[in-house]
């Protein structure tokens, strides 16, 4: 497990973390579990992850604000999947900008995200 | 007591006027006193109460994810999902506790799509949650059940659709607008067939929130808006004319034209709009054959078509109307005849003696 991959994920929704935590362990990865955009810059600082999966909108600290911090603060070439929900097109669009590397839209198939994770990862 | 005494003392000895601004200050510190304390109370429930919900929502996380991953391909419902339904089955007995189950189940449910959200309902189902949902439409309170369709609308419940169909006249207007919100939601431009039913007026506002669930969606294959459109509820018309004009309904053609001689001029008016952007050339003899009869709004309406659909033919009406004493209608005239024949519409200017008219036919010329 120590060999595990690690992956931080941002996301506000608790239940949805947690079902991303299970099926993402469940394929060998470690999750760090973020409630917000602080948190999250806080556990990407600290553990160093090989990816980052963040939601758009979230208290304190947005998902643009954390692609931000990585790419710039940290220069850090960590690939990112970003979450969106439906209306955020242009929110994607400045994701990208910042240099995010993939995106999904909400509601998403969990299936689909570990296809995802695994092709960044590879 | 001797300082108390003196106090008596003092009041009683006081004029009427600072007895009357003590007993007030005294009311209002006993007021303010028992505010605070109330508050404080208050906040501290609303605390408690905060951390029980967090308790069970943790609870009920939990087991929603391990119900969702112990599913096994050999049964259709294993040993630990069984337990977990039969757990959730005796909380949903419990009104606070099923609030908390589904609000977690929604908070799931909408994010996530395919098979775990298939079976984030099929654990509704099982857990007789839906049951819950039914009975608030029972309730004598309005807002009870249009949250009880609202609930169905979100975790996509489409076998509630005929219990649901029984308020699509309710008197009170947020329960209809609930029930259109889970029919177009669910069933998509199949859903809209509620119109054929409709009797009640739809709002602006509600015709907005279909418009805008209904472009979600991919397929845009409209059934047939023929009978909408020769609804006897207005607003189903004026609905079903946006519909036409958005989605290009062409097909509907013969019944736009028909409703040039509908008795709302409202529906006049958006009928002459949609033939307009659907460019129906038909529709500007009609108009023009009966120009005379019509109120000021539709001639405006029919010279903004004109400005689409003009032809060489229409030269002699333009010129009839390029002094229209309504400026819209002058400027769409004078618009149309600048294309349509360039001398004409620079003679205008040269023989006209009104400044004013001149400076529209300059402005005109030069954009």
């Amino acid at each position: 497990m120590s060999d595990a991959k690690k992956i931080v994920l941002a996301e506000d929704n608790s239940t949805l973390s947690l079902l991303l935590k299970f099926r993402l362990e469940k394929e060998g990865y470690k999750l760090l579990i973020a409630v917000d955009g602080k948190e999250a810059i806080e556990l990407i600082e600290q553990h160093d992850p090989e990816l980052i999966l963040t939601d758009i909108m979230m208290p304190f600290i947005s998902g643009l604000e954390v692609i931000s911090h990585v790419r710039n603060k940290l220069a850090k070439q960590t690939p990112i999947i970003v979450f969106s929900a439906a209306g955020q097109e242009e929110m994607v669009l400045k994701a990208f900008n910042l240099g995010a590397n993939d995106f999904m839209g909400k509601p998403f198939s969990p299936n689909e995200l570990v296809i995802r994770v695994k092709r960044l990862l590879r | 007591m001797k300082s108390y005494q003196y106090l008596i003392d003092y009041f009683e000895n006081s004029p009427p006027i600072i007895q009357v601004v003590w007993v007030v200050c005294c009311v209002f510190l006993v007021s303010i006193v028992s505010l605070v304390l109330y508050l404080k109370f208050l906040r501290s429930k609303l605390r408690k109460d905060e951390k029980i919900v967090a308790k069970f929502q943790k609870e009920y996380e939990s087991d929603l994810i391990s119900y969702l991953y112990a599913g096994n391909e050999e049964e259709a419902i294993s040993a630990e999902q069984q337990i977990i339904i039969d757990k959730l089955k005796i909380c949903a007995a419990d009104e606070f506790k099923r609030r908390i189950v589904v609000s977690t189940l929604l908070r799931l449910r909408n994010e996530i799509s395919g098979e775990m959200a298939e079976a984030i309902q099929k654990l509704y189902f099982q857990s007789g949650l839906i049951t819950y949902a039914f009975k608030k439409f029972k309730s004598n309170k309005w807002y009870v059940v249009a949250k009880g369709i609202r609930e169905l609308t979100q975790l996509q419940v489409k076998e509630a659709h005929d219990k649901v169909m029984i308020f699509v006249n309710h008197p009170k207007k947020e329960i209809r607008k609930e029930v259109q919100l889970y029919l177009v939601t669910l069933f998509h431009f199949e859903g809209l067939k509620f119109l054929d039913l409709l009797e009640t007026p739809l709002s602006e506002w509600d015709q907005i929130q279909l418009l805008e669930v209904l472009q979600r969606f991919d397929e845009q294959e409209i059934p047939d808006i023929n009978p909408w459109l020769k609804s006897t509820n207005d607003s189903v018309v004026a609905f079903t004319l946006k519909l036409a004009k958005i989605y290009n309904q062409f097909e509907a053609k013969d019944t736009l034209l028909e409703l040039l001689a509908h008795p709302q001029k409202k529906i006049r008016v958006e009928a002459i709009q949609v033939l307009c952007h659907l460019q129906v050339f038909e529709a500007k003899d009609v108009l023009k054959n009966k120009f005379g009869e019509l109120s000021l709004e539709e001639q405006i309406a029919f010279f903004k078509l004109l400005e689409n659909i003009f032809e060489t033919g229409d030269e002699p009406f333009l010129l009839a109307h390029v002094n229209h004493e309504n400026f819209e209608i002058k400027v769409s005239a004078l618009k149309v005849l600048k294309i349509l024949n360039f001398e004409k519409f620079k003679s205008l200017k040269e023989n006209s003696a009104m400044p004013e008219y001149v400076k529209i036919v300059e402005f005109i010329e030069h954009n």
